[in-house]
């Protein structure tokens, strides 16, 4: 067990200092979500719909394409030289390996979301100080679910070719369940709607991610192994 | 004609197209793949 | 177990009896739907659209399941046929969701008086759609035979997993945002001629679906045989 977790912390340690060594994944990450903010902004007649109805829309849907382009990277990695299978050829445990490139993608997307959300409060001008929070631990639960499956899709995206294509194509259906949930929650929290309203879905939220960690660890050995 | 029908007759033809030409063009592979073994093995 | 040409041509002649069978069986449904169902009052010809739409939405499901459940096989015995099977199941399935998806906003525009809503079975069957063209997408953009049984069997499997947490979310967000529905589509009692045909209307969808997916399955083991006979 204390073995398991040191390649967990190692895997995804090696990750994050390839990361802020080079800086150019996660600007580039940072930098699109800051575009889609801008464009979505023009992308409504301000006289007709006012920026705070669009908000929770806007919010999730800048987290999921810009989790979508941090997901991408995350095994392009280990492509490179042959990374993977050398890590495969250590004598490790599958799961292990998956978990850690679990907590680097989370780190990584949620790099991004942490720039994200100031950008979006800049812009859209909505009052987040007495949910903050609540909101981050939504943003917390919401993005656990579908980095857990984007993370396992990626390992085999990236053997592909098309892999940027072919991740968006497999990953979004299973975007549905964790961003209905995240946008209803987040649009009765900017309403200062009282918790029960919002149980039922965080609920889900927390079914989902328990179901789909356990499931991908369970099936990551399918993709990597021969 | 009843109420509707036209709506009817255009479900009940996109459904005919759709299996038609799924159905005809397996079968039309299978025919083929069939009759190049024929050739090819003397069978 | 390695395909034989035989083998797969045996396979092959089943299939085309079957799809024959499905085909002659669905004329006759249609037969039945036109001139043995009453007229139903509200929806008037409308509602026989019910008899096409509903046994290809079943057969959808079913190929569906069957990938989840076979991908499930394939992960634990290894046994290439498995695979065959999922994607020639998925093929199929592909095939009746896209006569469900159109279908049904044609039944839609009359009764709900709009092409299309998001009602929870519309919109999953909507998004199992994607997921298995993505599903085909995959198996056609990796090389390896085994690595790509391996990717579509992961797919599959999460696949499933995920059926009812989209169908769980769409619900919930539909209840709470109800749409301009006119009329309930269904009503709780079939009178006898309606249900008759229904059931029957699955049994040629059935067969249809069987009929597919053997035919389908030995093209691909015919392919495969080839393969190995020239190598």
């Amino acid at each position: 067990m204390n073995s398991w977790l040191r390649v967990a912390a190692a895997v995804a340690g090696k990750d994050i200092v390839i990361e802020v060594r080079s800086k150019t994944a996660i600007l580039s990450a940072v930098v699109f979500a800051a575009l889609v903010l801008i464009i979505f902004n023009f992308a409504r007649d301000a006289s007709l719909v006012s920026s705070s109805v669009l908000a929770p829309s806007v919010l999730w849907i800048t987290f999921a394409f810009a989790g979508m382009i941090a997901l991408n990277r995350g095994f392009n990695l280990e492509k490179e030289n042959a990374a993977l299978e050398g890590l495969l050829l250590a004598p490790v445990s599958r799961s292990a390996i998956y978990v850690g490139k679990l907590i680097s993608n989370l780190a990584f997307v949620g790099m991004v979301e942490a720039v994200a959300l100031p950008l979006f409060v800049l812009f859209f001008n909505v009052p987040v100080w007495g949910i903050l929070t609540g909101l981050i631990g939504l943003i917390v639960l919401a993005t656990i679910g579908f980095v857990a499956v984007g993370t396992l899709f990626s390992a085999m995206t990236v053997r592909t070719r098309f892999a940027e294509l072919m991740l968006p194509m497999l990953l979004l259906p299973f975007m549905v369940p964790p961003l209905i949930g995240a946008v209803q929650t987040t649009t009765r929290m900017f309403a200062g709607r009282p918790l029960s309203e919002m149980i039922g879905w965080l609920r889900i939220l927390a079914l989902y991610d328990v179901v789909f960690i356990t499931l991908c660890v369970l099936i990551f050995p399918a993709v990597v192994d021969e | 004609m009843p109420e509707n029908a036209g709506y009817m007759i255009a479900a009940y033809i996109v459904a005919a197209v759709v299996y038609l030409v799924y159905g005809g063009s397996l079968i039309t592979r299978a025919l083929r793949a069939l009759r190049s073994d024929r050739d090819i093995l003397g069978r | 177990m390695k395909p034989t040409i035989s083998s797969s041509r045996g396979i092959m002649k089943w299939g085309i009896a079957l799809t024959v069978l499905g085909l002659v069986a669905m004329v006759g449904i249609y037969l039945l739907a036109l001139a043995y169902t009453p007229l139903e009052v509200r929806q008037g010809a409308a509602q026989k659209i019910f008899y096409v739409h509903v046994p290809a939405a079943w057969s959808a499901m079913v190929a569906f399941t069957l990938v989840g459940l076979v991908s499930i096989l394939y992960l634990w015995l290894r046994d290439e046929r498995l695979d065959a099977f999922a994607a020639s199941s998925a093929e199929v399935g592909l095939v009746f969701s896209v006569i469900m998806l159109t279908t049904g906003p044609i039944w839609g525009k009359p009764i709900w008086g709009t092409w299309w809503t998001w009602d929870a079975r519309l919109t999953l069957t909507l998004i199992l759609f994607l997921l298995f063209v993505g599903y085909m997408t995959l198996r056609s953009a990796v090389h390896d035979p085994a690595e790509r049984a391996r990717f579509a069997a992961v797919v599959g499997i999460m696949g499933m997993v995920l059926v009812p947490f989209i169908h769980l979310s769409v619900y919930l967000f539909r209840t709470l945002h109800p749409m301009p529905i006119v009329l309930k589509p269904s009503s709780p009692s079939l009178p006898p001629e309606m249900l008759r045909t229904l059931l029957l209307g699955f049994l040629a969808a059935t067969v249809l679906y069987v009929g597919f997916v053997v035919l389908r399955y030995g093209l691909a083991r015919h392919a495969m045989a080839q393969l190995d006979e020239e190598a």
